[in-house]
């Protein structure tokens, strides 16, 4: 360990010499596996905000249950009530008809001028019903014993396609992670195996003298490392501005889709990017010497 | 320090190198191992380096019984020892300090005596005044001795100098063995390979081995 660290200046020095040795070929492989870590950063970036949309959406996960016109008001509270006591229900609230009305035209914005042309309002009352999605079916066969209720509508079915796609998504996130790893290991290792074979010589003098292996080989661990961290880095720059540019086209057509911060979220990818990129990048290198001293 | 006994060595083509020989080589001494080339000299280099494993036959190294040495123990053994090798293996990219530094950088040597020390040997060497030049701007005899000069700055206790002289004009070649035979003293031994036995002073040398076709034909000098 000591003669690691009296000799990392060295180490360093070693490393950009063996970068040098081969310009456009590690320039090239630098490029490739930046593209790699972006597309990488792309999918963990959608990864994340679907798990946020989920998340947000199963908080929020209500019923709203609708009733027959004949019930009055105090009879509209008792019922909510009797809702709360049933198991998986968070809160239960009554929504008045101009309630419903108001939050429509809050939703249309300036479309709601549509809303003008109905003679009277067309919205009726219901009870708003926080729910534990867990229990949801329960909730529903209970709901539904109840008299007076007319129907109850939940987006359930809303919900469950949007898992439908994250499970799809992230199966398609994980098939490729492990592409790009892969892809990433063997560019690495085969860096690290072209800079041993141009150094060869010099390998073997330092064997000849009796360096330690770990000595021979930490120039070429820290060129795995340079390229596969200094690619993640520019990968996460380049995430990062995808990232401003998609929240920009977003904020317009759904302002009310619930996305992480752009801050959290280029935080998140950053820290995960780079993550990957120091394992693969030892690994990469760690498999390039491994290949080389057993071919 | 060095043993061989009935010393073996046959490469996996068939060629014998060695075909038992023996000697003793003691601490603080300076031999001259000669012959033509292909002889064995070489072979016999590679198997005191670790660079090859006995055939058959007893060689011991400083204390390294050579045929059942493991890897650690051949760099142990490779780190107590100074060589000059024929190729003289210097770094092309790197200047003369540098070439000479690399050699201590895995010693027990203090960091802060890697540049005073290889300044002092390049010095001792008559390169002061190219510390800077790139190995691949130096002659060939000023890059035989920068080699030189990073086998003594490791403090070994064995100096193995392999055809030293070859590509050298008379004059450098003398020098070049000079430095060696003034490199022997009570703790460190000297070895040296060459074909050219003219240059060679016999009076300095304790022994002086003739190698050919793999046999020892003449084993004498000066202590022996």
């Amino acid at each position: 360990m000591k003669t690691i660290i009296v000799n990392l200046g060295y180490f360093i020095k070693e490393s950009f010499i063996t970068l040098k040795t081969n310009r456009l070929s590690n320039f090239l492989s630098f490029v490739s596996i930046t593209l790699a870590f972006f597309l990488l950063a792309l999918v963990i970036t959608t990864w994340i905000v679907s798990l946020q949309i989920i998340d947000v959406l199963e908080q929020e996960a209500e019923f709203n249950v609708f009733f027959h016109e004949a019930v009055d008001e105090p009879s509209r509270i008792l019922m909510a009530e009797s809702i709360s006591d049933i198991s998986g229900v968070v809160s239960t609230r009554v929504v008045g008809e101009a309630e419903a009305l108001q939050r429509m035209e809050e939703i249309l914005g300036e479309e709601a001028q549509v809303l003008a042309y109905f003679d009277e309002n067309p919205f009726d009352a219901f009870i708003e019903v926080k729910v534990d999605l867990a229990q949801s079916e329960a909730i529903i066969a209970a709901l539904q014993e109840i008299p007076d209720v007319r129907s109850i509508r939940d987006n359930q079915q809303v919900l469950d396609q949007i898992r439908n796609i994250t499970r799809i998504q992230q199966f398609l996130g994980t098939l490729f992670i492990v592409a790009a790893g892969a892809a990433t290991l063997v560019v690495i290792s085969h860096i690290i195996r072209q800079g041993i074979y141009h150094n060869r010589e010099q390998i073997n003098t330092l064997r000849l003298l009796g360096a330690p292996e770990s000595f021979i080989a930490l120039p070429f661990l820290l060129v795995g490392l340079v390229m596969t961290v200094g690619g993640g880095l520019l990968a996460s720059i380049m995430t990062g501005a995808a990232i401003n540019m998609g929240y920009a086209q977003m904020s317009g057509p759904i302002p009310y889709l619930p996305l992480p911060t752009q801050v959290v979220l280029i935080r998140n990818t950053t820290f995960i990017i780079v993550f990957l990129s120091l394992l693969l990048g030892i690994g990469g290198s760690v498999m390039g010497l491994k290949t080389s001293k057993e071919s | 320090m060095i043993t061989a006994e009935n010393l073996k060595l046959q490469y996996t083509d068939g060629t014998e190198a060695l075909k038992g020989i023996d000697f003793q080589i003691n601490k603080g001494e300076l031999v001259y191992i000669t012959g033509p080339s292909g002889s064995g000299k070489t072979s016999l280099i590679k198997l005191i380096m670790g660079e090859e494993k006995p055939t058959s036959g007893q060689l011991k190294v400083l204390e390294h019984t050579m045929k059942t040495e493991n890897p650690q123990g051949i760099r142990d053994l490779r780190q107590k020892i100074g060589p000059v090798f024929q190729e003289l293996k210097l770094i092309n990219g790197r200047t003369s300090l540098e070439n000479v530094m690399l050699g201590m950088r895995f010693l027990s040597i203090p960091r802060n005596q890697w540049k005073i020390k290889a300044t002092e040997a390049l010095d001792k060497v008559r390169l002061g005044h190219k510390i800077l030049a790139k190995a691949e701007n130096l002659s060939w005899g000023e890059r035989q001795r920068v080699a030189i000069a990073r086998a003594i700055t490791r403090k070994p206790r064995l100096i193995l100098a392999d055809e030293p002289t070859g590509n050298l004009d008379v004059e450098n070649a003398v020098n070049i063995l000079n430095i060696l035979n003034s490199l022997r003293d009570e703790e460190t031994t000297v070895i040296i390979t060459t074909h050219a036995t003219h240059l060679i002073d016999e009076t300095a040398a304790t022994q002086l081995m003739h190698i050919e076709n793999g046999l020892i034909h003449l084993n004498g000098g000066s202590h022996s």
